[in-house]
């Protein structure tokens, strides 16, 4: 049933999928192509679906397009790990470099609602200094951004996500309560909460995008989570608080279009210059929709794979790349963990994956390197496990197998670290095309070595903590990377930066990004929550400019 | 069930039924004033009995349902089970006796009932403690229930009040310890309604008070146990009182279709039943909630008994 989402285009005839309702539509006001929208949206995940909804909110003609399909959690979720494939971007890319990125299900998502639909939920906020890493901490790059002004963005977002987190949360300044208490500590966490204790570091609930307690609201209702695990795999309760289950809906309400399956090739532009729309692929031919504002959130990759393959006479080096930083300054999360044997069953898989966490290293700055890094208990699921043994263990066949019957007894923890920018670590153009024949992205990224110092002062330190559990046949997974940022960077200068704290290109001025790839610097904990918070505020800002008449030919 | 439980459970109800029991004597010179307040004694003694009953059948299906849940995987947690049935058996033998004077089977039953509530807190408490985290709000929330223990000690104590209350002997002022019995059970109430309160509290906060309806066992109940404290300070109660703690009452049953829809709002509703009864929020829990405004409006009535004189 679920190959429907992927054969045909779900939303059409002026109805979409209502997915917080079995079976359900709903009613889905349409555009035109020939119509010129405010905002043509490229991307439906955390920046995308955000800013859709924010701006029909505020009265904007909005029409968002996703790649990807528009799935119904409750009917087509399946708890099945290779069936949920679907859910992810697996299309052809080429990556290189001394530690080329695996690609796929651990970073990039392709569906309506983006990488949120298949996301841990892990919802943080960025340490205050890192706004201005560079001036502060003397690494990386400064963002445009005050930290205060993203606190009072991220206690939206939380809000708005109703985030289920700690009463108090150790690190960092003072914050708000979380709108849903924390949920219970499953095996996994527990153990995390015991080593950090044993080692003497501060440990805490991890706040998360699931929901604790009933939600409901004009749009629909959800069930709080139920403790299965398969977050990672796309939640098929709609507990999980994602772009998909939270800003589509009320994007649709607002009366924005949303169009899945709908791959954009290329951003026209005009003789002045200025954006005018967008070229897409939908329903087998490539169609153009006009618009006034085009906004690219498509993430660290496919945003500036859009931008250079929407190279044209006027911008050659592909468009808002003025200062040639288009697709630089790739940076992922190192993603290294150690695991070990418990004696008594730990059955880490049950509940969302990261329960527990400590954040201490990410506020420690007698380090020998740059950056921080936190770490998160872990529930893999049976293949995934099965991954790492033949990964990190090397092993195969019985060896394997007997291995895998332990699968109730491991615990582990993982760490989400920082990588600094480097121009090295780059997107590019690669000759191969995918099958709308559009050029493929070329990842390249090499470790430096401040990020191999803090991988092994982690592992050292994770190590400790997995041993003071006494765990057994402790093991390390050294390599593994998650989130992608960068590649776009925000910043207050047009030749150091390639748009400004809105997302508002300099070279373009009604050509926006809004998603992970504006980060100057990732830190040391999981994205989602800054890109809502980022999506919120560029929203409101918009609304502001628009207000003002500073918007190209659109004012509310 | 163990064999341990299951024989006092019958040695229980067997001493229940052929105990004799620690009758006063009715006066036969009893004038017509004396008839009507021997009834009254007795009517509030039974209402406390059935209060405390009450009390002990919510115990009794939470403590089997939550216990069932964690696979009864220590023994003592089979006792709040036959300590709830022992009460809830007592309570009935109460309700069913309309004669004066203190039932030593009963009454031993109470007090064990009220013990075992102590018991169990304790241990409540020392298996938080020794969660990773200890006293915190993680373990507040989802570790073993402070309240629920506690609560058979509140179904004891209403019943140790029901056999006091019952033994004063009509003619004289109704006495417990020495105090107007009305005003005991006001004050006990009062501080009973708290303490549940400061439980669904908490459990509710827990639940992000996602529900408007659940600010209602925050709010009644501690004005009720404020009227009553009241009432119990200055021995003297008006309608208004009486209202509240009936209101309260009344918000312990309906607290029960307010939690089976929360129920239903978990993953499934009811078709999912086996697991929704035990994630959603407890179906047996409110009740306890009406059995404390029932020994309240006992009290209330003693109250008004003894200002009349
Ligand atoms: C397995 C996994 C677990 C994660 N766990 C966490 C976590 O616990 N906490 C956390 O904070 N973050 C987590 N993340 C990261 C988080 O999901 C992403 O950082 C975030 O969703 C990125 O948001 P975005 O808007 O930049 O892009 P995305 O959410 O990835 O959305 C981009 C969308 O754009 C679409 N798109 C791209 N190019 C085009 C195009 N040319 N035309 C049409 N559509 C296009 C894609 O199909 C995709 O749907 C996780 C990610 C993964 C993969
Ligand atoms: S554990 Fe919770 S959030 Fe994760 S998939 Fe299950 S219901 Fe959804």
């Amino acid at each position: 049933m679920w190959s429907d989402a992927l054969n045909a285009p779900r939303a059409r005839d002026g109805k979409a999928p209502d997915v917080l309702h079995q079976g359900g539509w709903v009613e889905m006001r349409e555009y035109r192509d020939t119509e010129e929208v405010d905002f043509v949206i490229v991307g439906t995940g955390a920046g995308g679906g955000t800013l859709a909804a924010r701006l029909a909110e505020q009265g904007f003609s909005v029409v968002a397009m996703d790649a990807g399909g528009w799935f119904r959690p409750i009917e087509e979720f399946a708890s099945d790990e290779t069936a949920q494939e679907m859910i992810y971007w697996n299309d052809h890319r080429v990556t290189d470099g001394a530690n080329p990125l695996t690609m796929g299900g651990n970073n990039s998502g392709k569906a309506i609602g983006g990488s949120t639909v298949h996301y841990a939920m892990v919802a943080l906020r960025f340490r205050p200094e890192w706004f201005k890493s560079r001036t502060l901490l003397g690494y990386g790059a400064d963002w445009p951004i005050d930290w205060r002004e993203m606190w009072h963005w991220y206690a939206e977002a939380e809000r708005q996500l109703s985030i289920a987190g700690p009463l108090s949360y150790p690190w960092g300044p003072k914050r708000g309560r979380y709108p849903f208490r924390a949920h219970e500590l499953n095996g996994a966490a527990k153990l995390l909460a015991e080593g950090a204790q044993k080692t003497g570091i501060e440990w805490t609930e991890t706040p998360l995008a699931t929901l604790s307690a009933p939600y409901r609201d004009a749009n629909g209702t959800s069930p709080p989570c139920v403790y299965r695990g398969f977050c990672r795999f796309g939640c098929s309760t709609n507990a999980k608080r994602s772009s998909l289950t939270v800003f589509i809906p009320r994007a649709l309400a607002a009366g924005a279009e949303v169009r899945d399956l709908a791959m954009v090739g290329k951003i026209e532009t005009g003789p002045d210059g200025r954006a005018t729309g967008v070229h897409y692929h939908r329903d087998g031919e490539w169609r153009f929709q006009k618009a006034k504002n085009v906004i690219v959130a498509g993430y660290a990759v496919e945003t500036p794979r859009l931008l250079l393959n929407s190279a044209n006479d006027r911008f050659p080096d592909g468009l808002a790349n003025s200062s040639g930083l288009v697709g630089k300054n790739l940076m992922t999360q190192s993603n290294s963990a150690v695991w070990g044997r418990m004696d008594t069953p730990v059955r880490s898989y049950k509940g969302p994956p990261s329960l527990a966490i400590s954040e201490h290293w990410n506020y420690d700055d007698n380090n020998d390197f740059h950056g921080g890094y936190l770490w998160l208990g872990q529930g893999p699921m049976p293949i995934e496990w099965a991954g790492v043994l033949t990964g990190a263990k090397g092993l195969w066949g019985d060896a394997l197998r007997e291995e895998m019957r332990d699968y109730n007894h491991m615990v582990g923890v993982k760490m989400v670290g920082e990588t600094l920018p480097n121009e090295a670590n780059r997107v590019t153009l690669a000759d191969d095309v995918d099958q709308y024949g559009l050029k493929v992205a070329r990842i390249t990224f090499s470790y430096g070595d401040n990020d191999k110092a803090m991988i092994d002062h982690a592992l050292q330190q994770m190590r400790a903590s997995i041993d003071a559990v006494d765990a057994s046949d402790i093991f390390d997974q050294p390599d593994d990377n998650c989130h992608l940022g960068g590649t776009i960077r925000m910043g207050d200068d047009p030749t150091t930066s390639v748009v400004n704290a809105d997302g508002r290109s300099w070279d373009i001025p009604n050509l926006w990004v809004c998603d992970g790839s504006l980060f100057p610097t990732v830190g040391g904990v999981n994205p989602s929550l800054t890109i809502y918070a980022l999506a919120l505020r560029m929203a409101d800002r918009i609304g502001e400019m628009s207000k003002r008449g500073e918007l190209y030919r659109c004012r509310m | 069930m163990t064999r341990i439980a299951r024989l006092i459970a019958i040695a229980a109800t067997t001493a229940l039924t052929l105990s004799k029991k620690r009758q006063l004597q009715r006066s036969p010179a009893a004038t017509g004033a004396l008839v009507g307040q021997s009834r009254t004694i007795v009517t509030a003694a039974r209402r406390l009995n059935r209060a405390s009953g009450m009390i002990a059948g919510s115990v009794l299906i939470d403590s089997a349902m939550e216990h069932y849940r964690g696979n009864f995987s220590n023994r003592a947690m089979w006792t709040p089970l036959a300590t709830a049935a022992m009460t809830i058996g007592a309570s009935a033998h109460g309700l069913g006796d309309r004669q004066h004077g203190a039932h030593t089977v009963r009454d031993t039953i109470y007090s064990t009932a009220g013990a075992v509530g102590l018991v169990g807190t304790a241990f409540h408490i020392y298996n938080i403690t020794k969660q990773v985290g200890g006293l915190s709000w993680q373990n507040l929330f989802y570790a073993a229930p402070l309240g629920a223990p506690a609560a058979i000690t509140l179904s004891g104590i209403t019943g140790f009040l029901a056999e006091r209350v019952r033994h004063n002997r009509p003619g004289t002022p109704e006495l417990i310890f020495g105090y107007p019995a009305g005003q005991v059970v006001a004050g006990g109430t009062a501080l009973s309604l708290l303490a549940t309160s400061a439980e669904a509290g908490l459990l509710h906060f827990r639940g992000a008070f996602h529900n408007p309806a659940m600010l209602l066992p925050v709010t009644m109940p501690p004005i009720s146990a404020a009227l009553l404290l009241r009432a119990a300070l200055t021995g003297s109660a008006g309608r208004m009182t009486t209202y509240f703690v009936g209101a309260t009452a009344a918000m312990g049953l309906a607290g029960v279709v307010f939690h089976a829809y929360g129920v239903s709002r978990n993953k499934g509703g009811f078709k999912n039943w086996r697991q929704t009864l035990f994630a959603g929020p407890p179906l047996p829990a409110p009740p306890s909630f009406t059995g404390l405004a029932l020994a309240g409006l006992s009290a209330l009535s003693l109250i008004r008994r003894a200002r009349r004189g």
